[in-house]
């Protein structure tokens, strides 16, 4: 394997992280190349089918499973990451969530005033609206006279979108697989895009197989098209994701200095479930989410909820068994409307490799996150009865798709991965400031927080390379 | 794309897929429709394990009873019963085989898929138009290191004389290795090939479909397509056409043989044009390496494709030097050219063949020239108008006329010169113009911006002497997007009629009788192909016979190129020399004549010394041997033996 070029900064990834800090870089004048496993798409050729989508977005075709096949992990694969294919919620970690970091990490900078600068600089790049009350569609409607109905607090969501124009007739439900409007503030409409217009380099389809690392210089090598290829830098930044890094790392035998390597993975385990109506509800019109619970009950007691809908592979696949039923079921597919339950979940799962290199997933809920799911179900079953569902169909299995953690950010060598500074424990050419470092489950979207630390992370290896 | 499940799988998973989903209420049944076709599209992509074992496991279901498939799935679903290892195994195929069975048959794939989508009254858009993001994908594929062809060890850029000199230093280095592999070996590469360009081949029209603005139909069906009934022609027959070729050896050598050796020339310099940049590439490669030449290949700078070409013949498991590949304009032609490849082959205009014709004299090498055509399609009266109408309007505007062959002039027999006329304009006006993702486009857009500005010329000069455009009025003579342009009123005098137009543009003329149409057609400079419509089989034989032109095809268009076992080429003014089928496989060679002796006593008649003797028995045998009958025969005892003999012993005095 030769080495074809030598770079100040590779990146690993492309995602939410892996865009934000190759801007940072590149602006700073540092030669950059970033390394994609995914495709890289633009707004007009993005998977418009789900059978598409599925496969050309996400590792593994479409889904991974955890090794009860309990949990479908969904793991974006492409230029943007989860930026292309999430529906752009950004909201600020509350007192909670950066306490327990605190706690778990024994790293001061959580507290909501130390981070609230590096939250502005995250939110400065993007624009960030709330849907207009006038576009939210049935689904949003259910939800918001079911939370009022019990006496539940919701809140209109923040998104990262620009203009969805929804006077047009457009339904969001589309950009799950790429917003073509470019209305969502995905990595390739924002900070990637400002990083390679100021030379930063991009390999899409680049799998990253190995990394070695010595004093002052790192290698990454990996296959584009059938051939390997190698390439040097001076610093590296690992910004795979939670599954990605683990995996990478160990694979590349990180796995004796760093114990925690793979640990305290971590997944918001979310239950989807429908509520069958009379009416048409027509859930996958317009904006596809307007609302999350706000309830400090809901918070304290682990869980929040979620106006959501999918498209219609997706719900076949929430609907139990199969057959003639299961067709009938999904005839009523306009009748339906979704709400989710995400668990902030306490039980840590764990990222190891097998023979092969193939990332194997742990993850299981214990006893208090099955009381959350529950104390969620509940929720959700008073909201649909009291709204007049004729039924109630709780999804055949759970979803993970926030994945973090894995390299978690601590000052205890043995406890964590990533030091206070984002870089690995011992290594210190090597930053990690993506979903990966979380140090627990915060209960609350991540991509915000993703985008802060890698601002953080980003001040960081310029105020040291000076 | 494809994938490699089994027939015996993919009946399981048909099997698994009536149970799951057996259709009514307005659903079709699984098998019944065409959704396992789409399999492809998810099998690709599935990790290494989980394809293995969901190939197993349908293979299972393909063997077993409906019943026990339906056991099997049922106890899937209630996986919550079992716990530990067996019920991860159970949600494991509830998972896979319901999502793969769901995803087919929910997605909206086109055909049934939309229909279930409309079963499901489910219907989504975005309705906002939105334009391409030249921006990003100029990033995207300006600031892949790996798409600089520099990257590639068979690629160059610009080369000035001393790298172009590495360059063919390099191929000549290289062509003992491809020359000593059998023709059997270099197919390998070739069927290796074929399945890397049917494995990449979206992908490959993404890339074409980017430079050059077409339709994406036209470049599935114009590049593709028959690029690999290229590729197929050579399995079948290159083996049998590079085989020596025994030739009949006179009587007065008798017990000697003959052969024809097609052997490799050395290096071939191939210089390619824009309008089909990628069939273009591969079918003159491919002709260069299965003879058993080392390659240099320049693409025109227009439409380089930059690193598909590589990395695809790369895929295929050829060495980088075999094909080496260089980016540039004519200036690089001209430096290739210095380092005297030992042929040249060039695609591309009259005017630059002229060019390479003339520095190649220099060298002495031979040139092969594919250039331009002005293509006329003669209607006679008796031709079924409807379907000449349909034929004249794709042979004139597919690839949107930026096709060597495409018709160039139309001429109608005077007595359905209306009804044809009508109709023409009738089926040009609902050509769909764009540059679309799903083959719904008929016509796209210009490749080149020199070729609009000649286009517009020949047209505002037609124009400005009285000729009517019957459609494509409201083109602004700027737009990469030419609407097919129909003009009437034209005359062999304009411009239009001489020069080759390579545009949408089709001018359409009367012609009376058959001597007529003979004499318009042949009224050109060019001689490229022609194509004649009538009932009249004799009527076709007879014109097509006195029709100066390379290729024709009758009562269809475009047609003689298609079949890649014939030859193609044109005369006068298009071009010199053939290529492709047998005759053009073997222009790429160096044809030895072999003539085989044994090493014996035996002194040849011819050799020294020369007697009188001699001289009258070889004049006996003369006579004899070129008569006929019997008098040969007794000729060659009567003069033949004696002469054998006489040289056997003759000495100089």
């Amino acid at each position: 394997m030769t080495v074809h070029s030598s770079y100040d900064v590779i990146v690993i990834g492309a995602g939410i992280s892996g865009s934000f800090l190759a801007e940072e870089m590149a602006l700073s004048g540092r030669r950059t190349l970033v390394l994609e496993a995914g495709s890289a798409f633009t707004r007009t050729n993005y998977p418009r089918q789900e059978i598409d989508s599925n496969s050309r977005l996400y590792w593994g075709g479409g889904v991974e499973l955890n090794t009860s096949a309990t949990l479908g992990l969904l793991r974006p694969k492409v230029v943007g990451g989860g930026s292309i294919v999430n529906q752009a919620l950004v909201d600020r970690f509350d007192k909670s969530a950066l306490d327990s970091w605190k706690s778990n990490s024994g790293i001061n900078y959580f507290n909501t005033d130390d981070m609230a600068p590096w939250y502005e600089k995250a939110e400065g790049g993007l624009t960030i609206n709330e849907i207009p009350a006038e576009w939210r569609n049935g689904n949003a409607k259910i939800f918001a006279e079911g939370f009022k109905a019990n006496g539940y607090t919701c809140a209109p969501l923040q998104r990262a979108q620009k203009d969805c124009r929804f006077a047009d007739g457009n339904d969001c439900i589309e950009c799950l697989s790429g917003c073509r409007i470019d209305s969502k503030q995905s990595m390739p409409v924002t900070t990637l895009r400002r990083a390679m217009k100021a030379g930063c380099q991009l390999i899409s389809d680049f799998e990253v197989k190995k990394l070695k690392t010595s004093n002052d210089m790192s290698t990454v090598g990996g296959m584009w098209n059938g051939r390997e290829y190698s390439f040097t830098a001076k610093k590296i930044i690992m910004a795979g994701g939670a599954i990605g890094n683990s995996r990478l790392l160990l694979n590349s035998d990180f796995g004796k200095k760093l114990p925690a390597l793979g640990k305290n993975f971590y997944t918001h385990p979310q239950f989807m479930v429908l509520g069958l109506y009379d009416k048409e509800i027509n859930a996958h019109k317009g904006p596809l989410q307007s609302y999350k619970s706000y309830d400090p009950n809901f918070r304290l007691k682990g869980f929040k909820l979620e106006n959501v809908f999918a498209p219609p592979v997706a719900i076949s696949m929430l609907i139990p068994s199969f057959g003639r039923q299961h067709q009938s079921k999904m005839k009523s597919i306009t009748q339906m409307a979704c709400i989710e339950v995400a668990i902030r979940d306490t039980n840590p799962g764990r990222i190891t490799v097998n023979n092969d290199g193939k990332s194997i997933v742990s993850k299981e809920l214990n006893h208090t996150d099955e009381q959350r799911k529950k104390a969620g179900m509940d929720a959700i079953h008073a909201i649909f009865s009291s709204t007049g569902a004729r039924e109630i169909i709780p999804g055949d299995f759970g979803i993970g798709l926030h994945l973090m953690g894995g390299c978690n950010l601590g000052v205890d060598v043995n406890k964590s991965v990533t030091a206070p500074d984002f870089t690995l424990h011992g290594h210190p050419n090597i930053t990690v400031a993506d979903s990966s470092v979380f140090p627990d489950a915060p209960g609350i979207n991540p991509s915000l927080t993703i985008m802060a630390l890698s601002k953080m992370a980003g001040a960081q290896l310029i105020k040291e390379g000076r | 794309m494809r994938h490699d499940f089994s027939p015996l799988s993919l009946k399981g998973l048909s099997k698994a897929g009536d149970i799951v989903l057996p259709g009514g209420e307005g659903f079709p049944r699984f098998s019944e429709t065409e959704f396992i076709k789409h399999f492809g599209r998810i099998a690709y992509y599935m990790n290494q394990d989980d394809r293995e074992g969901f190939k197993l496991l349908t293979a299972m279901m393909g063997v077993m009873p409906s019943f026990i498939v339906r056991f099997i799935l049922w106890m899937a679903t209630m996986n919550h019963l079992f716990p530990g290892p067996l019920g991860a195994v159970l949600r494991q195929i509830n998972m896979g085989v319901r999502g793969v069975l769901f995803t087919m048959y929910y997605s909206g794939v086109d055909g049934p898929g939309k229909r279930v989508l409309k079963q499901l009254n489910y219907n989504t858009c975005i309705n906002t138009p939105y334009t391409e993001d030249t921006e990003m994908e100029t990033l995207l594929t300006q600031n892949n290191p790996l798409n600089s062809p520099m990257m590639f060890q068979n690629s160059h850029e610009n080369p000035g004389p001393t790298e172009a000199a590495a360059i063919f230093d390099k191929a000549r280095s290289t062509y003992p290795a491809i020359a000593a592999l059998t023709v059997k070996e270099r197919l390998g590469f070739i069927t290796k090939l074929r399945e890397t360009i049917l494995h990449r081949q979206e992908e490959i029209v993404d890339v074409v479909q980017k430079e050059t603005h077409k339709a994406r139909t036209d470049v599935l069906i114009s590049e593709l397509f028959p690029l690999f009934e290229h590729l197929e022609f050579l399995e079948h027959e290159a083996e049998k056409a590079l085989r020596p070729e025994k030739i009949a050896t006179p009587t007065s050598m008798m017990g000697k043989s003959s052969n024809v050796w097609f052997e490799p020339l050395g290096t071939i310099l191939v210089i390619s044009p824009w309008n089909y940049p990628f069939y273009q590439a591969i079918v003159p490669i491919t002709c260069s390496f299965i003879t058993g030449n080392a390659t240099v290949y320049k693409p025109s700078e227009l439409t380089p494709l930059k690193g598909l070409v590589e990395s695809i013949l790369i895929d295929a498991g050829m060495k980088p030097e075999w094909v080496q590949i260089v980016y540039g304009d004519g200036k690089s032609g001209v430096e290739l050219i210095n380092q005297r490849p030992q042929k040249i082959f060039f695609t591309g205009s009259v005017g630059t063949g002229k060019k390479i014709m003339g520095q190649a004299a220099q060298y002495l090498i031979p040139v092969e020239l594919e250039l331009g055509g002005k293509d006329p399609m003669l209607a006679f009266e008796d031709v079924n108008i409807d379907r000449a109408v349909k034929g004249a309007v794709w042979g004139a505007f597919t690839n949107t006329g930026q096709s060597c062959t495409s018709i160039e002039r139309l001429y109608v027999q005077e007595s359905i010169y209306e009804k044809f006329k009508q109709g023409l304009v009738e089926e040009t006006k609902k050509i769909k113009i764009g540059v679309d993702k799903d083959g719904s486009a008929d016509m796209g857009g210009m490749i080149s911006e020199r070729q609009i500005k000649i286009v517009a010329e020949l047209v505002k000069d037609a124009v400005s002497q009285g000729a009517v455009m019957l459609t494509g009025k409201d083109w602004d003579f700027q737009s990469r997007f030419i609407p097919p342009i129909i003009l009437e009123g034209t005359n062999h005098k304009m411009r239009i009629n001489q020069e080759e137009i390579f545009g949408p543009v089709l001018p359409l003329m009367k012609f009376k009788d058959e001597a007529h149409a003979i004499q318009l057609a042949n009224d050109s400079t060019f001689g490229l192909s022609a194509s004649v419509w009538t009932h009249d089989k004799e009527r076709a034989l007879r014109v097509a016979s006195k029709i100066v032109t390379g290729n024709i095809s009758i009562n269809n268009v475009m047609l003689s190129e298609g079949n890649h076992a014939l030859p193609f080429g044109g005369v006068k003014d298009s071009g010199i020399g053939r290529y492709k089928g047998v005759h053009g496989l073997r222009s790429f060679c160096n044809m030895k004549s072999v003539l085989a002796d044994s090493d014996s006593k035996k002194i040849e008649a011819n050799w020294y010394p020369y007697t009188p003797l001699k001289y009258t028995l070889f004049t006996g045998l003369t006579q004899a041997l070129f008569s006929m009958g019997l008098k040969k025969w007794v000729g060659l005892v009567r003069f033949g033996l004696p002469l054998e003999s006489h040289a056997q012993k003759a000495k100089r005095d």
